[in-house]
């Protein structure tokens, strides 16, 4: 047995070194029960750390561990006890509980106290083991005499429930409350003062009560933690919202502040920081302008290089962001994210900061030639903390439809740059290689686009910079990956949809045009593909469609030209997998079939004769695409939409829809294709234009209100020549020569490109690697232009008007916070995700199902529960003694009348009563024993006084518990 | 309360495991190892708070609110003592700082048991290491701080074994002790 005992404490050891054991849970049984202590103590820790729930031999543990619990040795005894909470199962708990419970009163504190945490255990798994151990934990926990230690860990155990369920604690708080004042014991203090911060919420009395010993406490302590704690009880028990004289309460709330801002400030103590930060992030939802006050110290934290610290300050910072400290936050954000980029590759995660700004390319070379292998582990972490980085940024951004933005040309530039440093979405685990689950995979990058797009739908006076950026992205994209590799990024949709519909404001539309027809074939994904269908139609239809050019050989050459370029790229297309992309693209080809037939009959004209160009060409094409203004719709709008009257989805559209349909099968396209195609497209503007009915052909003379309408808008754009573009540019260029985030435009796609090609070739497919050189060119910049700090702030707050979203009437929630649809739906997920995962992890299991078990919801009160008990059972026995003398009686007279009773009326009352007169029909007809039944009856107003007081579930519990014992009574009657 | 306590060194290779929650022990050393990347990686003089591993940060992300569910475990405390690492994984109803001061008290107990613990001590003697732990946390729950007292309990099994006979070694104990290098001193 020594021998086993031994091999198992290897073996133990083995499972911690990641050995699976399991297959010894008997050899761990036969260890347990082994009469040697050492022996039974090696056992014991196996059982510990090796049964799980499914173990089958834990069912053979019960009696070993009853038989341990009785011990009388209490080392003994504390091992059954120490082992419970980790094996513990409902029907184990059941077990056992009746063993554990006199072991609160035993004679060692150290017994006593761990009885009580795992009693605490096994109510999680058992909620009735509480009910019946309650009442011998309070008395400990009132008991003064008791040895300080039990009470501390009894005030743990509180604490631990009273965070799930403080109502029932409430009664506790003035012993609780001496314990705080009395005890100058800082562990306890702590969590009595947890305990408190969950109580009073519930008893707003409290708080009053509370404030000076707490403030005591905060002015006159030496432990940072309880005076941390202090600070946190005080906000998370709302005090400061609640204290009664604003006064007071603005004096607590900067004493707390400036305690934490003295924790951030003192000799740099990092956890100090840490937990101030976390106090800071509580405070600000209530006090947001307290908070700002310190944004300095804050800020500093931003730049920390521990990265737990930075991730708690960003959070801070979400919350104080007002448009004054907006530009140089983000400014230090993306500061942050630039030159966490070419350290990636070989520094851990972490630390990404404090990257020399001095490091040479050189050394960025051969990082990226370092091996991948070791690198994707570690760059996890990293990725994450920027995608965190880059949806902060927007969010701030982006906060009450843009309130905080005061320099649009500034946040466009912004985002173009983070389309850049967002990370690659990964669509593959690093470590189990396995596909993420499509939701996991959110790509930042896309939701940087969106938010391009949303400033371009937005901010009318930005179209023309936002578009500009666009184009700069789809041409970044381009030359940045190699040829043949699909292009992912997210952001691309975006920049696409605002190519095609802002297409007038384009600066050079056949470069455009050009770059659309690059990606389309290197487009993955299909929705993409399908917003960039559209967009190639909608910047062809702004080239060609100009009426007011003259129709001259050189257009027209030029014309089909350029329709047989897009042709040929959309050919292919029409054969595509996804049914979408495939539908647009046949859609789009017979269009342009149609035109070029158009183009090629249309003789040009010459000098004599002049020649229109093709009415399909200037007035059909562009008219699909001209229409009302896209708005932003406020999330909520479509449920406010009102339900036409008559309008019945369940009712069948055509009665005969079946044969309708065989027919289509059969019948042969006569029509021109052509028309199917405009009566289609002319379905899209509102129903305010042409009835859709009418065939195409007959729109085509009519001149189209709407194109005027929103030609104009971008007029200014459109007519400006070169050179004025080029000299506006310029403008620009001299303006934002100082913004770090100012990316010139041509300079970048000049340089950037030939380093692509040499990386290129260099690494092949690391995708991600290859922004390297862009950045450190921006690098550069940056460290210069914020080197010079005196950069003067010439922004004025520029004459943007930010469109709301559109809704309708009655709208709740939707206006102004339109961006919601987009970015709180990550949340949203998360949440969800968490509900999934809390269960593969750690803990919450256990806890999750108590707190929806484990809380009948009404407030048990213990006492009075186990009094009613008490009470219960006495009236029962006088039940059961009078049902006993009604039986004799029964049989005597030999009536029937037991069968009425048994007719069962749950209701306790007139079970009760039906008892009582029962009784004293059994005392009539026997004529004797006046006594029980007096007995009887005040048992059973007892029992109706408990019920009407009590009420809930517990009387329930022991009307149901009676109503079975009558029962039974009744069955051995008959 | 506590939702697992490990110790580990250096490389990585764990020296104490205690889940008070039932695990699989293939994802116990997921887990290890995921905490091990972040903690290794923490640079000189960053706090002692470790942001969560993703194995535990897929349910509970920073900036979702965690307020509600206080079940789940949602901080992740250690501390560094020479070639070890102590991590204490806990939900929000424990104090981050009191945390601290709990594991300096385990390695104080540690080393009153061992006299001059090192990172041997552990490995021949684990069984005490669970005995000392056993006297602290019961079911994630901490019932008692005062180091004398878990002396005491552990001492009371009678079971601290002597060292192994190598004395010889160098005593990295010295530098695990009693670390002042904290700012608040006004634990029990």
């Amino acid at each position: 047995m020594d021998l086993k005992a031994t091999a198992l404490l290897k073996l133990i050891y083995l499972e911690m070194v990641g050995h699976d054991m399991s297959w010894a849970s008997f050899h761990v049984l036969e260890v347990m029960s082994s009469p040697k202590y050492h022996q039974k103590r090696v056992g014991y820790l196996g059982a510990v750390q090796s049964f799980r729930h499914d173990t089958e031999v834990l069912m053979l543990a019960t009696n070993l561990l009853k038989k341990d619990l009785a011990a009388t040795s209490p080392t003994v005894i504390s091992l059954p006890i120490a082992t419970l909470p980790h094996v513990i199962t409902p029907s184990l708990a059941l077990s056992t509980l009746a063993d554990l419970l006199p072991r609160l009163n035993h004679s060692h504190a150290n017994i006593r106290k761990k009885t009580l945490v795992t009693l605490y255990r096994l109510a999680l798994v058992y909620p009735e083991a509480l009910r019946a151990a309650w009442p011998k934990i309070k008395d400990r926990l009132m008991d003064p005499n008791e040895d300080p230690s039990v009470t501390a860990a009894i005030v743990n155990v509180v604490c631990e429930l009273g965070s799930r369920r403080p109502k029932d604690f409430l009664p506790l708080a003035p012993r609780l409350f001496e314990l705080l004042v009395d005890s100058g014991n800082n562990w306890m203090a702590i969590k009595l003062i947890k305990l408190f911060a969950s109580l009073t919420p519930l008893e707003p009395r409290l708080v009053r009560k509370l404030l000076p010993p707490l403030t005591n406490i905060i002015r006159t302590t030496p432990a940072m933690s309880l005076l941390y704690e202090c600070i946190n009880g005080i906000i998370q028990g709302g005090i400061l919202d609640s204290a009664e004289d604003v006064a007071g309460a603005d004096e607590i709330a900067t004493l707390c502040v400036n305690k934490l801002r003295g924790m951030i400030m003192i000799n740099g103590d990092a956890n100090l920081k840490y937990v101030a930060l976390l106090a800071f992030n509580k405070i600000v939802l209530t006090h947001p302008h307290l908070v700002s006050q310190q944004e300095d110290v804050i800020l500093e934290c931003i730049d920390s290089s521990d990265i737990t610290i930075r991730v708690q300050a960003l959070n801070l910072v979400k919350g104080m962001v007002t448009s004054d400290n907006l530009v140089p936050v983000v400014s230090r954000l993306m500061k942050q994210l630039k030159s966490s980029l070419p350290s990636k590759d070989r520094r851990v995660p972490g630390s990404s900061a404090n990257t020399p700004e001095t490091e040479s390319d050189d050394e960025a070379q051969t990082a990226i030639t370092a091996p991948t292998v070791r690198d994707t582990q570690a760059l996890l972490l990293p990725d994450d903390y920027r995608i965190d980085i880059i949806e902060r940024i927007l969010f701030m951004c982006s906060k009450d439809n843009y309130s905080s933005v005061l320099d649009f040309d500034w946040y466009i530039d912004v985002l173009t740059q983070l389309v850049r440093m967002s990370p690659v979405p990964r669509t593959f685990d690093a470590d189990t290689g396995a596909l993420l689950p499509t939701r996991q995979q959110v790509d930042v990058a896309e939701k940087v686009g969106d938010e391009l797009r949303n400033v371009a739908v937005k901010v009318r006076a930005m179209r023309a910079t936002a578009v500009r950026a666009a184009d700069l992205i789809l041409d970044q994209l381009l030359s940045e990956n190699p040829v043949g590799h699909s292009l992912s990024s997210g952001a691309l949709k975006s920049a696409i949809w605002i190519i095609g519909e802002y297409s007038i404001q384009l600066a050079m539309p056949d470069d455009s045009l050009n770059g659309l027809l690059q990606a389309i074939p290197r487009i993955g994904k299909p929705d993409i593909l399908a917003v960039a269908l559209h967009a190639t139609a909608k910047v062809f239809s702004s080239i060609a469609g100009s009426e007011l050019e003259p129709w001259t050989a050189e257009r027209k050459s030029r014309i089909s030209l350029l329709l047989a370029r897009i042709l040929d790229v959309l050919e292919p297309l029409a054969l595509h997998p996804s049914l979408e992309v495939q539908e647009r693209a046949v859609e789009f080809i017979e269009l342009l079939k149609l035109t070029a037939e158009a183009v090629s009959g249309q003789p040009p004209s010459t000098d004599e004769n002049h020649q229109e160009p093709p009415l399909l060409l200037t007035q059909a094409i562009p008219s699909l695409f001209t229409g009302w203004e896209l708005n932003s719709v406020a999330v909520h709008a479509q449920k406010n939409v009102p339900l036409p009257e008559g309008l019945d989805l369940d009712e069948p559209i055509h009665g005969n829809l079946g044969r309708l349909l065989s027919q289509t099968d059969i019948v042969t396209l006569q029509s021109d294709e052509a028309d199917d195609f405009e009566v289609y497209y002319h379905q899209r503007p509102p129903p305010s234009s042409i009835s859709s009915s009418a065939p195409a052909i007959t729109r085509l003379a009519d001149p189209d209100d709407d194109t005027a309408g929103s030609y104009q808008q971008a007029s200014e754009d459109s007519y400006l020549d070169a050179d004025i573009l080029a000299r506006r540019k310029a403008e620009r260029m001299e303006k934002n020569k100082d913004d770090p985030f100012y990316i010139p435009s041509d300079n970048i796609l000049r340089t950037s490109t030939p380093i692509h090609n040499i990386l290129q070739n260099n690494n092949g497919p690391a995708l991600d690697i290859d922004s390297i050189p862009v950045m450190q060119l921006d690098l550069e910049k940056i460290g210069h232009t914020v080197a010079a700090p005196s950069r003067p702030r010439p922004q004025p707050r520029q004459r943007v008007v930010v469109a709301t979203d559109e809704t309708l009437e009655g709208s709740d929630s939707g206006t102004g916070r339109q961006y919601d649809s987009e970015n709180s739906a990550l949340p949203k997920a998360r949440s969800k995700r968490s509900k999934q995962h809390s269960l593969l992890q750690v803990d919450s299991s256990t806890i999750g199902s108590f707190s929806l078990e484990g809380n009948p919801s009404e407030a048990f009160d213990y006492e009075r529960q186990q009094r009613e008990e008490a009470e219960m059972q006495q009236a029962m026995k006088e039940v059961e003694r009078l049902r006993l003398e009604m039986q004799r009686a029964n049989e005597r007279i030999q009536m029937a009348q037991g069968a009425d009773v048994q007719g069962v009326v749950i209701k306790k009352k007139t079970k009760k009563k039906a008892a009582a007169k029962k009784a004293a029909e059994g005392d009539e007809n026997e004529g004797t024993k006046v006594k029980p039944k007096k007995k009887a009856k005040k048992a059973a107003s007892q029992a109706v006084e408990g019920g009407g007081g009590g009420g809930g579930g517990g009387e329930d519990a022991s009307a149901m518990q009676r109503v079975t014992i009558e029962d039974m009574n009744q069955d051995t009657t008959c | 309360m506590i939702n697992a306590f490990l110790v580990f060194n250096g490389q990585g290779q764990p020296r104490l495991t205690k889940f008070y929650t039932q695990l699989d022990t293939s994802i116990q050393q997921r887990l290890i190892s995921e905490i091990f990347t972040l903690v290794s990686n923490r640079p000189a003089g960053s706090c002692n708070f470790l942001p969560l591993p993703p194995l535990l940060a897929a349910s509970s992300t920073s900036h979702t609110s965690t307020e509600e569910q206080s079940d789940v475990p949602s901080l992740v405390t250690y501390r560094h003592y020479a070639t070890l690492y102590f991590i204490i994984i806990s939900t929000t109803t424990e104090s981050p700082l009191a945390l601290i001061d709990l594991i300096q008290v385990y390695v104080e107990a540690l080393d009153k048991l061992f006299e001059n613990v090192c990172e041997l001590d552990l490995i021949f003697n684990f069984e005490t290491l669970h005995a000392t732990l056993s006297e602290m946390i019961i079911g994630g729950v901490v019932i008692e701080t005062s180091l004398d007292r878990i002396v005491a309990g552990v001492r009371a099994q009678g079971t601290v074994a002597k060292r192994p006979v190598n004395e010889g070694r160098s005593t990295i104990g010295s530098g695990m002790g009693i670390g002042g290098n904290f700012a608040w001193t006004g634990r029990v």
